[in-house]
């Protein structure tokens, strides 16, 4: 039975299941599910602090999920410890061992290493035992599901009827026993040898750390985590602290360990432009949740929504309608497109810099502009062009004269339509307070009662008059519905109905609409042309009108 | 030039108001005149009366146990204090840094008082109405007198230390204690060295912990145990400093100066020479 599923080959070297991670009460990682195949550079993308970090740490190790599983080949290694997972990290500032020289520090691994050795009775038959170190496995899992709050009862009752089925017959199999032996000084001499030969270290094996380069020193981290063969090599941001020549040096020749070593790598990094040119699959990843898994030109030329489009390279984001079947409408003008939407669908609209076509003289189709900035790149020039208030980047190798007007075509395949996510604010769980103010996130807005219902009225006590019957809205639950474009944003939060961080900020032609989360993890979109940093604490304000009601419940409820 | 003159001579007139006092009772060491300050000839009567006086060589066997046993105790303490608070959650580590100024800033007095009825409350309590005072609560007095030293000793080398080294080692195969001993230790040693010999010095010329925690013991058997201090203190009540100290706190004086100088260039010789221990691996291999 066992060995059944060990040959059960899938061919995923890492998944995760539904994984949560919770931080003093801050979600890191939400729900996550993550499959990674064996053999590919994986990297990671995302912002600073959007749990690339904490997810890499999670497969290393170093941090056990809140709920959820991990699986290594099938197996689950939630609960194994960092020291027993064939796994090993190069760290973000190498962490190599100030007193031990590079040779021990490569070798550092290999001295703690254990090689498994049948074990044999006098007669040379094998000794069979009970596998202690899966039933120890088998019940810190059984302890984790039992404390694990965000599954159902249902799930963990099934779970832990499974798990104690399965440690039974742990229990009632004695298995091959085996004895384990330290590696000879010799072979651990081979693999260092090996390892260091690898990262072009062989002259340097008697140097004190302290006295190598940078460059050197991520050499020796990366030998220090290969000489144990991993199954994956984790790598969490290796090249932050080097200098841009070295790191491009660095990101080829990691792409070419790969090849060579042919083993799984996790890349983790907040670098774009090296995360596109090492990785075979590219997992974009912001706040805690996978935005996109994808190959490089996947990710780049089908970006899933205006984050991943963002945040890839430089783009233009603009709001949009479909007005015909591949027909879209911004930038006053109506263009052919590829991607097939309902008609009078709003979407989002996506060019990349380098696919608008620019020209001096007036063309068919191409719409007039005026060049607000240009800037010389060396193998291109960047122009932001005006057309009415909306902005256009365009990369382009031309060198156009900034006085007169410029005229701007793009081509269908350059444009990229993506569902709008975030069109309303809308929250089904707030409610009317004592005030007859309506509670959004506990915070108290001014609203108009009166806009629950056509041609209702309200007096000054809160007391609406609807259909000559009056009705007392006080805890009564409602949906409220706020446009982006209502929302006030500013840094002042002493004014504010609400108060929150800004998680991040998207730029859409001529506004920016900017994500704000408070305290209580509820969100609220804001659309303003001022620019605002991921980070900052800002203040929201809505107007009374613009905020719109709708009761859920029975209306006959709050008839007095 | 006169600036470089007076800087220097500023730093030595500061070393010679330090030392003087220092070199007066080692000159006065070798007369054998009762009274400092009268010079009788040279003479090492002082040495060899100091080493005959069973009183004060029991004293000073007694002061170098618990000195040594103490020392060892704390560092230990200390250090593991030090390592575990390092990892801990932030709320933790704040409370028992705060907690562990308080040692450090009380005057000692209130340490000492509040060790004897906490150890009278015991004795009446736990003990049956026996007095539980020994060699052991002296050690306990010492031991937390000193601790707090020895983790403010260890803790600049935990903050210096890269934070991933711990989980470094456990990526590579360490357990726990096993990444504890090979890894963050090594980083620490010179502020445990350091925090050990804090920690020795403490205990071996405290006066006030232990007058008020000593009971019976040691090399002093049935009787209370004599420190050097409390010997010293006990000799003055009854007339002047017995000559012999002199030649006893010369010795210790020296001893000191040894261990320090020896510390202190193996330290100088450590930073400096890097080369010798691939030496001896490239041979060993």
């Amino acid at each position: 039975m066992e060995k059944l599923q060990g040959k059960m080959e899938s061919p995923f070297i890492i998944e995760m299941k539904n994984v949560t991670k919770i931080f003093d009460g801050t979600t890191v990682i939400d729900k996550m599910d993550l499959n990674i195949r064996k053999g590919e550079f994986v990297t990671i993308l995302g912002p600073s602090g959007c749990g690339k970090s904490t997810t890499l740490r999670m497969i290393a190790g170093f941090e056990t999920p809140t709920s959820g599983d991990i699986l290594l080949n099938g197996r689950n290694i939630t609960t194994i410890p960092p020291y027993r997972r064939p796994v090993n990290t190069v760290f973000q500032h190498y962490a190599l061992f100030p007193n031990l020289d590079v040779y021990d520090n490569v070798a550092f691994g290999l001295r703690n290493k254990k090689i498994p050795m049948p074990l044999t009775d006098k007669e040379g038959k094998p000794v069979m035992k009970i596998d202690r170190a899966k039933v120890k496995d088998v019940k810190s899992q059984i302890r984790r599901i039992k404390h694990d709050k965000l599954i159902s009862k249902e799930e963990r009752e099934t779970r832990l009827e499974a798990l104690e089925k399965r440690l039974h017959e742990i229990l009632s199999t004695p298995v091959q026993a085996y004895k384990y032996r330290h590696l000879t000084e010799q072979e651990i001499d081979e693999k260092v040898v090996h390892a260091l030969s690898v990262v072009d270290l062989d002259e340097l094996e008697d140097r004190d750390i302290t006295t190598l380069s940078g460059g050197q020193q991520q050499r020796v981290a990366i030998a220090r985590a290969i000489t144990c063969e991993p199954l994956i090599l984790l790598l969490d941001e290796p090249l932050g602290a080097l200098d841009l020549k070295m790191r491009k040096d660095m990101q080829l020749e990691l792409k070419e360990m790969h090849k060579r070593l042919g083993i799984t790598f996790i890349y983790v990094t907040h670098d774009q432009e090296e995360a596109l040119t090492m990785s075979d699959t590219i997992i974009v990843m912001n706040d805690g949740v996978i935005q996109q898994i994808g190959t490089p030109e996947a990710i780049y030329n089908e970006p899933q929504n205006a984050f991943v489009a963002d945040f890839i390279g430089s783009s233009n984001i603009y709001n949009a309608t479909v007005i015909a079947p591949r027909k879209v409408r911004f930038l006053n003008h109506v263009y052919d497109c590829l991607d097939d939407f309902p008609v009078n669908e709003r979407v989002d609209v996506i060019v990349r810099p380098e696919d608008v076509r620019l020209s001096d003289s007036p063309k068919d189709s191409y719409v007039e502009g005026r060049i607000a900035s240009k800037v010389f790149k060396g193998i291109h020039y960047q122009y932001v062009i005006m057309i009415g208030h909306d902005e256009v980047l365009v990369q382009s190798i031309k060198d156009f004269d900034q006085t007169k007007p410029i005229y701007l075509d793009i081509r269908p395949d350059g444009i990229h339509l993506m569902k709008r996510a975030n069109d309303l604010n809308i929250y089904t769980d707030s409610y009317i307070g004592k005030d007859h103010k309506v509670y959004i996130d506990d915070a108290p807005f001014d609203c108009d009662l009166s806009c629950l219902f056509p041609n209702a009225s309200v007096d000054e006590d809160g007391i609406v008059t609807y259909d000559k019957k009056k009705y007392d809205f006080a805890n009564a639950d409602v949906t409220a519905t706020i446009d982006p474009r209502a929302l006030a944003i500013s840094d002042d939060t002493s004014e504010a109905n609400v108060t929150g961080e800004v998680i991040n900020a998207v730029y859409k032609g001529d506004h920016y609409v900017i994500l704000v989360r408070t305290e209580n993890e509820e969100d609220f979109f804001v659309a303003t042309p001022y620019t605002f940093n991921p980070g900052d604490i800002v203040g929201l304000t809505a107007k009374k009108e613009d905020i719109k009601l709708k009761l859920r419940g029975d209306l006959e409820d709050y008839e007095i | 030039m006169v600036k470089k003159i007076l800087s220097y001579s500023y730093i030595y007139i500061i070393l010679l108001l330090l030392y003087l006092p220092v070199f007066y009772l080692i000159v006065y060491s070798f007369t054998a005149a009762e009274l400092a300050g009268q010079w009788e000839g040279f003479s090492m009567e002082l040495y060899r009366r100091l080493f005959l006086d069973e009183e004060i060589m029991t004293a000073l066997g007694n002061t170098l146990i618990l000195a040594a046993i103490s020392a060892l105790v704390s560092t230990l303490i200390g250090s593991l204090g030090a390592i575990g608070i390092y990892y801990a959650k932030k709320g933790v580590r704040t409370l028992v840094e705060n907690v562990n100024q308080i040692p450090v800033v009380n005057a000692e007095i209130v340490i000492a008082m509040s060790l004897t009825v906490m150890f009278v409350f015991f004795g009446q309590h736990f003990f049956g109405g026996e007095s539980t005072f020994s060699f052991w609560t002296l050690l306990a007095g010492h031991c937390v007198l000193a601790t707090p030293f020895v983790y403010l000793n260890v803790k600049p080398k935990l903050l210096q230390m890269d934070p991933s080294l711990y989980e470094a080692a456990m990526d590579l195969g360490c357990s726990p204690s096993k990444a504890i001993n090979k890894v963050v230790i090594p980083q620490i040693i010179p502020g445990i060295l350091s925090g050990l010999l804090l920690s020795f010095t403490l205990s071996l010329d405290d006066f006030i912990v232990t007058a008020f925690t000593r009971g019976p013991g040691l090399l002093s058997g049935q009787a209370q145990i004599e420190t050097l201090s409390t010997l010293v203190q006990s000799k003055i009540k009854k007339g002047a400093v017995p000559p012999e100290m002199r030649a006893l706190t010369t010795i210790i004086f020296l001893i000191v100066l040894v261990i320090v100088a020896v510390y202190s260039i193996r330290i100088n010789r450590k930073n400096k020479a890097l080369s010798g221990k691939h030496a001896r691996r490239r041979s060993a291999k």
